[in-house]
This record gives structure tokens, C-alpha cells and sequence, in this order.
């Protein structure tokens, strides 16, 4: 998470500058407020907040100035997406912790292994997070598991022609995640 | 995964792209040759290809260039999991997506209630945190390669083998358990604590048996259930057709939905694997291969030629890639790695 907002190098255009320089005066703190009802922390608050800002400074100019005509709207739906992944994320580390303790004390990975096995699974997460539960799942033990197709129709009680289906669908997610976005 | 030999220049569009080039708005590799790159991996990776399909596949990915290209950037996707600890990560993304769920949470939900500012308070989200440990108590599982050991709270202690999942059931007037895949043993338990003890019923899809004070494995094949009692006895059965009949010590029987069938001595020891190894007597090759695949992922396909050598010995479980190197050694076989999860075992003279 961005720590400042004013700190970063964002190449921006002028006229959305000044417009982003103008939200960010005018509804920092309102914003802020919101997110801390959400949140429950002024910390992930403040954290929050501020990457709001720092998305729309990311966005089109075009896109940017159409939000601008509902400007709390706007920055509740940028910020409320950001909650979502924060709780996503907080469910992951906590999940990976759990995960963890339940290993004997000898077989648990390095701290650097454990970092980055978290990273590499809050992109997973995000990554499928759009995807539909069974298609996840199924797509999950094909990875994770080397389940083939036949076996996943078997484990979710749906015909083969299905489990391909859920297969090819997180496949060409994945595809278009990495190669269009 | 064998590339095979291209011929030269057969497409008339974008050859000279380079293979894994990042898509854009001048992507060179059309949706529609994406497309066909997912249909194949999902019959070769996510499947089992017969030899005519492998054949097929690598006519099409020698036919034209950007198949290739298209083909290299599906087989990219892999990356995201390389080097992550399966059963680990596995049971990480599950238990964080069960968090979400158990507090009512799914995406769709949660950006819905985000637009209503200020229904629910993330206070409250993240209250009930423990829920989805409770659920892998009553829903335990085990991925490829691994066992665990259970202990209910009926005193009964469950054993699950390698890709095993069961359910279970001890509030009510009977204790029930539903092996949904795989394998395992059940030592059933006294049940103190009530006036009188419940019946012990395992229930599977072919159909189910009730444990009269016992030690028994269960396994599910393709086509039945095997049935093999240590200890006391065993009714089973079917799940249609009303046939039963009683299992006793030393006895293995197979329960499919219309029949039982008393077994004669199996070619490997039904209970090795509760000591971690295949225990194998004059057993074909390509029966003790299919054996070892359920401990590791992927697939073992043996050649034909090697598929009716007899087989003594005990072969562990715990390290397959070792086992297939002992065996290849001891039989004079040819191990193949065409990728991690794909081995081929054949004749070394070859």
C-alpha cells in the first residue's frame, strides 16, 4: 500500500491533476471517515484512503472527469473496491497462518519461503477471485492437485463435458488477465 | 511437452512473431487460435490423451507458427503455481475462500453491500473467524500423497488415505460417515457419553455397511467399493437390488450398487497402506504402476510391453519418484519424465 499520496511519481496530465489535487482537498477526510466505518481501523483507514487517490490518479482523464460529476459516489466505489481486496487479503493471510500452525514445527517452511509462497497466493486469489465458486475450485485441484477432468466431474457430481467447460473458462480468464489487461 | 517439427512457413499471417509476446490491441495470435490452444490443453493436460489425440495435438501445434505461439502462452499460465507446496497453497485458498463464504460474504455480496454505505461493519466480518476449521473437522480431506490420521469424538479413529474425502455425521441417533473418494481405515470407537451406543454406518455411492464393533478399510474403485475387515464384523449393503451379506476378519468383498462379491487373495495387501507401502505378490507391472500413481500427481502410463511383468515386494508410497528409479533398476525398465506429472515406463532396451 502507497504510504503517501503527494511522494509518488504518477505521470500525469495537467487538467486531471489539478482535478485530483481538487478531490483529494475537498473529500479526503470524508473519505477517510467512510473507510474507517468500513474497516474498523484508522491505520488501514488512512492506507486506504490514500490509495484511493492514488487510483484515480491512474485512471483515464476521461474516466476521471465523468466521476468527477459524482464525486463521492465515485471515490466510494474506487475505495470500496480496495475494502474488498483488503478483506480478501486479510482472509488469505489469516487462512495462510492457519494453514501453518497446523504443520509440525519441522516441516514449516523458511520465513522468506512463507513470504513468498503468501504473495504468490494473494495473486492466485485475485487472480480467480472473479470466477464463478465451482470453476475456481475445479480449476484449483486441476492445478494443485493434478486432478484430470474426468475426476473433477466425479468430485463435483457434473459431467465431464462440465468439468471441461469450468477448465476452459479459467483458463481463458487467466489468459486474458495476463495477456489483455 | 514435445513441440515437434514445424514446417516451414504454412500460415500466411504474423509468422515472424515471437512466441510469448505480450497481448495487446495488435495481439498477434487471433482469439480463435486461443481458443483452440485452451481446447488442447484441457485434453492434454487436464486429461488423459490417448495416443490418437497426442498425435492430433502435435499435428495442430506443428500446423502453423501462432499455434505454437498461442500453445507456449496457455503453458505460461502454469507459472503462477510453480514452486507453490500444492497441498499447502490448496488448503490456504480454500480456507480464505470458506472465510469469505461462512460470514456470508461472497464477492457479488460484498460489492453490493459496499453500495449501500454503511450496512456492515468489517468488526463484524471478521468476528467469526474460526468457522471454517469447523468445517475441515466435519469434511476432512487429504490431497495426492498424503495420509492423516483422525480422531472423532465417538472415540472412533479414522485413517485416510493418499486423495481421500469424507464426511462426517455423529450428532444425530447414528454415527455416519460418507466416504466420498478415496480410501480408509475406521477403528470405530466405544461412543460413550450416550445411554447406549449408536449404530456405525459407512456410506458410499454403491452402497453402505454397518460396523458391528470393528476395524475396517474402505476403498472406492471406479465401478465398487473394496471392503476388507481386520477386526469384528462387517454388514454390508447394496445400494440397489437389497442384497446384503457379512464381511468377517481376513475377508475382502466388493460392493457395487447391484451385487456383493467375495474376493480371492488380492495381488497386493489391502492394508499396506496403512504402513505406507504397496505390499505386492506376483503383481503386473501395470497394476502396481496405476497403484503408485494414486500417491503422486499426474499420470504413469506404461508401455505395453512391460505391462504383464510380475511384481513381488514392498514398494513405498511416501517417495514414488524413488520407487519408479528402484523399480526401473531392479526390472530393467526405462523411466521417461516428459514432464513432472506425465511418466512413461517401458523396456530399457529402447
Amino acid at each position: 500500500m502507497q504510504p503517501t499520496f503527494r511522494a509518488c511519481s504518477v505521470p500525469t496530465h495537467d487538467i486531471a491533476s489539478i482535478a485530483v489535487h481538487d478531490l483529494y482537498s475537498s473529500h479526503h477526510r470524508w473519505l477517510q471517515g467512510w473507510l474507517r466505518k468500513k474497516l474498523g481501523s484508522t491505520w488501514d483507514a488512512a492506507d486506504l484512503a490514500q490509495d484511493t487517490f492514488l487510483r484515480v490518479l491512474l485512471k483515464r482523464q476521461a474516466e476521471v472527469q465523468q466521476g468527477l460529476d459524482a464525486p463521492r459516489a465515485y471515490l466510494r466505489t474506487i475505495a470500496g473496491g480496495l475494502v474488498v481486496e483488503h478483506w480478501r487479503r486479510r482472509a488469505l493471510e489469516q487462512a495462510w497462518l492457519e494453514t501453518l500452525s497446523l504443520m509440525p514445527e519441522r516441516h514449516a517452511p523458511s520465513p522468506e519461503t512463507r513470504q513468498m509462497v503468501l504473495q504468490a497466493l494473494i495473486g492466485i486469489d485475485a487472480m480467480l477471485d472473479q470466477l464463478k465458486p465451482q470453476v475456481r475450485a475445479a480449476f484449483l485441484w486441476a492445478r494443485l492437485e493434478a486432478l484430470t477432468c474426468p475426476q473433477i466431474a466425479e468430485r463435483l457430481g457434473v459431467s465431464l463435458a462440465t468439468a471441461e467447460r469450468y477448465i476452459a473458462t479459467a483458463l481463458r480468464h487467466c489468459y486474458a488477465l495476463r495477456f489483455h489487461d | 511437452m514435445s513441440i515437434g517439427k514445424r514446417p516451414s512457413a504454412s500460415s500466411e499471417s504474423s509468422s515472424n512473431s515471437p512466441p510469448g509476446e505480450r497481448g495487446g490491441p495488435a495481439d498477434p495470435v487471433p482469439a480463435v487460435v486461443i481458443d483452440q490452444a485452451i481446447a488442447w490443453a484441457v485434453k492434454i493436460d487436464f486429461n488423459a490423451p490417448d495416443t490418437a489425440t497426442q498425435r492430433a495435438f502435435d499435428a495442430w501445434l506443428g500446423a502453423d507458427p501462432l499455434h505454437t505461439t498461442a500453445w507456449h502462452r496457455i503453458q505460461s499460465l502454469k507459472h503462477d503455481f510453480a514452486n507453490l507446496p500444492p497441498k499447502l497453497a490448496l488448503d490456504t485458498l480454500q480456507a480464505a475462500q470458506a472465510k469469505l463464504i461462512a460470514n456470508g460474504v461472497s464477492r457479488r455480496q460484498m460489492l453490493k453491500l459496499l453500495s449501500i454505505a454503511g450496512v456492515i461493519g468489517a468488526a463484524g466480518w471478521i468476528a467469526g473467524e474460526q468457522t471454517p476449521w469447523q468445517r475441515l473437522i466435519a469434511d476432512a480431506s487429504t490431497g495426492t500423497g498424503e495420509r492423516r490420521a483422525l480422531s472423532l469424538s465417538d472415540g472412533t479413529r479414522l485413517v485416510l488415505n493418499t486423495d481421500t474425502a469424507v464426511s462426517i455425521k455423529l450428532s444425530g441417533e447414528q454415527r455416519v460417515i460418507v466416504l466420498r473418494r478415496g480410501e480408509m481405515l475406521a477403528t470405530t470407537g466405544p461412543d460413550l457419553g450416550l445411554p447406549s451406543r449408536r449404530p456405525f454406518w459407512v456410506n458410499t455411492s454403491f452402497g453402505r455397511m454397518q460396523a458391528l464393533g470393528t476395524r475396517f478399510a474402505v476403498r472406492l474403485d471406479g465401478d465398487d467399493a473394496r471392503v476388507t475387515v481386520q477386526e469384528g464384523a462387517v454388514e454390508m449393503h447394496t445400494a440397489n437390488a437389497g442384497f446384503s451379506a457379512i464381511a468377517h476378519p481376513g475377508e475382502s468383498w466388493r460392493l457395487s450398487a447391484e451385487r456383493l462379491i467375495r474376493m480371492s487373495q488380492s495381488a497386493f495387501d489391502p492394508m499396506g497402506w496403512t504402513d505406507g507401502v504397496i505390499k505386492a505378490r506376483q503383481m503386473r507391472l501395470a497394476d502396481l504402476l496405476v497403484e503408485l500413481s494414486r500417491y503422486r500427481r499426474g499420470r504413469i502410463f506404461c508401455d505395453p510391453a512391460v505391462a504383464d511383468l510380475p511384481v513381488s515386494g514392498i514398494y513405498q508410497v511416501g517417495d514414488t519418484d524413488r520407487t519408479l528409479a528402484f523399480l526401473a533398476q531392479t526390472l530393467r525398465l526405462r523411466i521417461d519424465y516428459r514432464t513432472r506429472f506425465w511418466v512413461t515406463v517401458g523396456p530399457a532396451d529402447i
